[in-house]
């Protein structure tokens, strides 16, 4: 059995399917990159993982714990175990403005996890140097780069100490100056080997930190594998043509 | 002119901005909790609560502020079987009246508030794990005043003004002292007293929300 189990999953706004019956598995450890055109499901998906959205059918099995299982949702005291095991990182940070950076990071820990001050306290010190940002932890989040604030949102993810990262296109919002010093955070990541299912466009990071990639279109999944397998030898042809387009259009 | 004599008529209208004051205040501290619920019950998911909301801030916005005041003062006695249960002092009436239509405006202002708050305030938050309260508390709330300020300062104003409408009810305030006193010695002195006065309330007012911005700015 694999870590992250995902059948079927169906999914429509109104009459337009958005995701026509997904299954693929996320082992322990994987850096899976899901690629794909603009409108292919690949946000849907992932924000479904972590019930941002609700499906209209299928399962997804996280470490043996349903949070939907044939299109049937668990109990909400259920579900909420298996979402909190994921952290989940968006495209457009979504830092809480009038809260400083430590702050941002401690707010979760202290309120859901009721965790005394001093332990959330030494580790967001912690994590906040692995981002590289300590000297910032007293500033708004109005006063740092977008580079910066995607990587506090990152720290702030992991405070809860999750088993999964969800990233929703985390550096198509920044320039590729700002989208270095975010990937550089990804890749330390993926090398403590931090299980993360990631919604990029950065092909660059698909074949070089990812150990799996799927390709998306029109909310089906058209090719999986290595990103060998992906970039050098697609072997569908809707892949090559989205390919040629992304590396050299 | 002398001394006394500008002090003869500056002491009743100081008695008077008591009233207007204490108006103001009891209006300002009831009516902005009031605004915030009715907000919520216009963004409720139940139907029938959110029609009731909408309609009541309807009828308190479409109507005239003075038309309300003479019909809690004046009206509310002459409602049949009820009406003799109803007869308030005028302050009183008046003070509710006063409560009743700024929470309307304040309720409009809140959710003007919550509408500029990004979704993605909420998504951060759900995946956190934090619980609808929780994120309403500390995370929307916070965001909502700080946006809402400036209405909120401009309203403040508004309220100050309209304290003045109790003279059409014939309770004594601010106004009423110096009408009084422009009949009485035939001078128009008695109006830009309470101008100043008038304007002082606004001044320190003003102060107020400056500091409150300040102290609650983020960016």
């Amino acid at each position: 059995m694999s870590f992250i189990e995902i059948s079927n999953l169906q999914k429509s706004f109104g009459p337009l399917e958005v995701l026509k019956g997904l299954t693929f598995e996320v082992e322990k450890n994987d850096v899976l990159a899901i690629i794909g055109p603009s409108g292919s499901g690949k946000s849907t998906m992932l924000r479904s993982l972590i019930q941002l959205e609700e499906v209209n059918g299928g399962s997804i099995a996280v470490d043996g714990d349903f949070l939907v299982k044939d299109g049937v949702y668990s109990k909400p005291i259920d579900s909420k175990k298996v979402v909190a095991k994921m952290g989940m990182v968006f495209q457009q940070f979504n830092l809480f403005p009038h809260l400083t950076v430590k702050q941002n990071l401690e707010l979760a820990p202290k309120l859901v996890k009721k965790e005394r001050s001093q332990d959330y306290s030494l580790r967001s010190v912690e994590l906040l140097e692995k981002v590289g940002l300590s000297s910032k932890q007293d500033e708004y989040p109005s006063r740092l780069s977008g580079g910066q604030k995607q990587r506090v949102a990152i720290a702030r993810a992991l405070m809860m100490n999750p088993d999964i990262l969800l990233f929703d296109e985390p550096t198509s919002a920044l320039d590729p100056q700002l989208t270095k010093e975010v990937l550089h955070v990804m890749k330390k990541l993926a090398e403590e080997h931090m299980t993360m299912i990631v919604v990029t466009h950065e092909m660059e990071f698909a074949s070089h930190v990812a150990n799996r990639v799927i390709f998306m279109d029109e909310g089906s999944i058209v090719e999986e594998g290595s990103p060998q397998e992906i970039f050098s030898a697609p072997k569908v042809q809707r892949t090559k043509q989205f390919l040629n387009y992304e590396l050299y259009e | 002119m002398t001394y006394e004599y500008f002090m003869s008529m500056l002491i009743p209208m100081l008695e008077g901005a008591k009233a207007t004051v204490l108006l103001f205040v009891l209006a300002i501290v009831l009516s902005i909790p009031l605004g915030f619920l009715l907000t919520l019950a216009v963004r409720s998911s139940m139907k029938p609560i959110s029609f009731l909301a909408q309609s009541y801030i309807y009828i308190m916005r479409g109507t005239p502020l003075l038309l309300q005041l003479l019909f809690f003062v004046f009206g509310l006695p002459l409602l049949p079987v009820i009406g003799e249960y109803l007869v308030l002092d005028r302050f009183v009436a008046a003070t509710l009246a006063f409560i009743l239509n700024y929470a309307a405006y304040f309720a409009e202002i809140f959710r003007g508030g919550l509408l500029s708050i990004d979704k993605g305030q909420y998504e951060a938050s759900q995946v956190l794990g934090l619980t609808k309260s929780q994120t309403t508390v500390r995370v929307i709330l916070p965001q909502m005043f700080r946006v809402t300020l400036p209405p909120i300062a401009n309203e403040s104003v508004s309220l100050v003004k309209d304290t003045a409408l109790l003279y059409a009810v014939a309770v004594p305030e601010l106004l009423h002292y110096a009408q009084t006193v422009v009949n009485r010695d035939f001078t128009i002195i008695p109006f830009f007293i309470a101008a100043g006065i008038y304007l002082l309330i606004a001044f320190a007012l003003t102060m107020v929300f400056k500091y409150l911005e300040r102290k609650l700015q983020y960016d």
